[in-house]
């Protein structure tokens, strides 16, 4: 926790920092990716982590996000203060409902129905013109007034900590969330469902939760992004960004906060190293994700570090990890166990 | 009336193909508990190995649609011992992310080769128009309903009656009581996702004579796949059949009489209701709960 904390910490401050070291338009464009990916990979892994099912249509909300900042900008002018939380909000509401519905669902059929939704929203994005403005998209979001003359450096320099800003939010709400009592209930429930409800937990209640706090992530995240970009279109529902969204949370490590971060980065510096094999990229993020999971279940942080609440039940890799998981955490380790009991069942 | 005809004609061709297309994921799922996200990709390698040696190569149709279902096999096997072995008894969760991580590497890669230009399958079926009564069909459709009504037979009857098929029921039912008994477990393994591979081969090949084949539709092939399972029940035929037929009429009918915008929507939403009313499809008798 204390680790978590503080490297979380040391990351936004380093981040507050980079743009001394690095002031120029492409440094500060790849900064802008990495912050809009954080927000992204946080809130997927809100629910791959802390609800443990796999949304795969995870776009739903960050598209709802976009569309709904990029409408409310370019048909009713609200400026960018206003429109970003409002898709938050936005996003957050459609997260209640979508949840409501596929959060009775788990295993494959909660994979499948999400995936439904998102799929939906697509069609409906395409077909819906008078809203929409169908396949065309919605252009011309406006930058904020503040920049509205600016240097092309100095309006990245302003979405740099914007997006800065919103990732500090959006972590800090992660980390009080993940850290409350309903984030160790959620906890509970991802590693052993029927001893949660045993002791009162109520499983359903504790997902919506985190389902419409991932889904506000998940629009800032489209609200920033409509605004950056200031281009939308149906495409903001599709695939890639699933694919982008999956490789940052299982790479870096689900369930832990500082995982997705990490996951973020490598994947956004990934992106860039790779663009000269523009179409093959994709290729080999299918290949990493099925490395990762035969070979790093628990992602990078998870091999990295000591996080003490295992959901693999193979025995702890290296030695000194394994100590360590014994020495804080026994209980916890023979719950993960009791869990691939009940899975078999 | 006669529209009518007409499109619920249109509907039950399409519904045969519908369950044809999902039928390797219902075999897959209903006996080895994987969910494979890459079936449709499984299905797009099917279609353009059959575009690349019917068109490229110019061989015959019969015999490209052999080779095709060798080579799925062949490769469906790996797939299974190389990959899916590796995960197994561990959850649904890490097949999930791997058939997700093996789709995206399947897809993107077919993209790379064969680019983004449709293909079809070269047909020996003429498309001459049929006329029954008031409704019109082409020769190929009829041809193809048929053997997709004799692929479903033959799946099902390779289950329930050879030696094989009795095995994978057995190892699926309980693994330690079918190796007691002799059964190389592993191997069956190997073998049912090899099966499902090769109906989705097969099922590429043959409706790519008919539709096109792009390396990019493979998770659209997959979501209705999903959804023709989800409807007709996880691991029966019979559903897979009833889904396919359901969904197939329904959005006839929905594209006919209402818009054709949303035919897409339809399925998806026939599913998310589905799944909220009766989470174990419309026709599963086995009380499965998602």
């Amino acid at each position: 926790m204390k680790l978590e904390r503080n490297f979380l910490l040391a990351a936004v401050a380093l981040g507050a920092l980079i743009p001394l070291l690095a002031y120029n338009e492409y440094a500060l464009h790849i900064g802008i990716m990495i912050m809009f990916s954080v927000m992204l990979a946080t809130s997927l892994n809100l629910i791959v982590g802390y609800v443990g099912e796999f949304p795969l249509g995870h776009t739903a909300f960050f598209g709802i996000g976009a569309y709904s900042a990029a409408l409310l900008s370019v048909r009713f002018g609200l400026p960018i203060y206003v429109t970003i939380p409002l898709a938050g909000i936005v996003a957050a509401i459609a997260g209640l409902a979508i949840g409501a519905v596929t959060l009775r669902l788990r295993g494959p059929f909660f994979v499948i129905v999400t995936l439904c939704f998102a799929e939906v929203l697509r069609l409906v994005a395409n077909n819906w013109i008078e809203l929409t403005n169908g396949p065309m998209g919605v252009s011309g979001i406006a930058k904020p007034a503040a920049i509205a003359g600016a240097a092309g450096v100095q309006q990245k320099l302003w979405f740099y900590y914007a997006g800065l800003a919103l990732v500090t939010i959006s972590l800090l709400i992660s980390y009080r969330f993940v850290y409350s009592n309903i984030g160790r209930a959620a906890v509970a429930v991802r590693e052993n469902r029927f001893v949660a409800q045993s002791i009162g937990i109520w499983p359903f209640y504790l997902g919506l939760v985190t389902f419409v706090l991932a889904a506000a992530v998940g629009g800032l995240a489209g609200g920033f992004y409509a605004h950056y970009i200031s281009y939308v279109g149906p495409e903001v529902f599709g695939f890639s960004f699933m694919i982008t969204m999956i490789i940052m949370v299982l790479a870096g490590g689900k369930g832990t906060l500082a995982g997705p971060l990490v996951g973020a980065v490598l994947v956004v510096f990934l992106e860039e190293f790779l663009r000269d094999f523009k179409d093959l990229r994709f290729s080999i993020f299918g290949l990493i994700v099925v490395a990762v999971v035969i070979f790093l279940p628990r992602g990078l942080m998870g091999f990295i570090g000591r996080r003490r609440e295992s959901y693999d039940r193979r025995p702890a890799g290296p030695a000194e990890g394994g100590a360590k998981r014994n020495r804080l955490a026994p209980a916890i380790e023979s719950a993960a166990l009791n869990r691939g009991g009940a899975a078999d069942a | 009336m006669d529209l009518f005809l007409q499109l619920v004609a249109n509907g039950l061709v399409l519904g045969a193909f519908y369950a044809l297309s999902a039928l390797g994921l219902t075999l897959v799922f209903g006996l080895m508990r994987v969910v494979n996200f890459a079936h449709g990709e499984l299905y797009v390698i099917g279609g353009l190995f059959g575009w690349a040696l019917t068109v490229v190569f110019g061989w015959n149709y019969f015999l490209a649609l052999v080779v095709v279902v060798f080579v799925l096999g062949i490769l469906g096997y790996f797939i299974d011992q190389l990959l899916i072995a590796r995960v197994r008894g561990q959850g649904e969760e890490p097949t999930i992310l791997l058939t997700i991580g093996l789709s995206i590497f399947i897809a993107n890669t077919a993209l790379l080769i064969v680019g983004t230009t449709p293909v079809t399958v070269a047909s020996p079926f003429a498309s001459k128009p049929l006329f029954l009564g008031p409704v019109v069909i082409t020769q190929a459709r009829l041809v193809l309903v048929a053997i997709c009504a004799v692929l479903i037979a033959a799946a099902n009857l390779l289950i329930q009656k050879t030696t094989l098929g009795c095995a994978m029921r057995a190892t699926f039912q309980d693994p330690m009581a079918a190796q007691l008994v002799g059964i190389r477990t592993p191997r069956i393994y190997g073998f049912t996702f090899a099966l499902g591979a090769t109906l989705a081969g097969a099922a590429g090949m043959l409706l790519g004579s008919i539709y096109v084949v792009e390396a990019s539709t493979g998770g659209i092939i997959s979501l209705k796949a999903f959804v023709v399972v989800i409807l007709g029940g996880m691991g029966s035929f019979a559903g897979a059949v009833a889904g396919g037929l359901i969904l197939g009429l329904t959005e006839a009918l929905w594209g006919g009489y209402v818009s054709t915008g949303y035919v897409d929507a339809i399925g998806f939403a026939l599913v998310i209701v589905t799944l909220l009313v009766r989470p174990y499809g419309l026709f599963s008798r086995r009380a499965e709960r998602a």
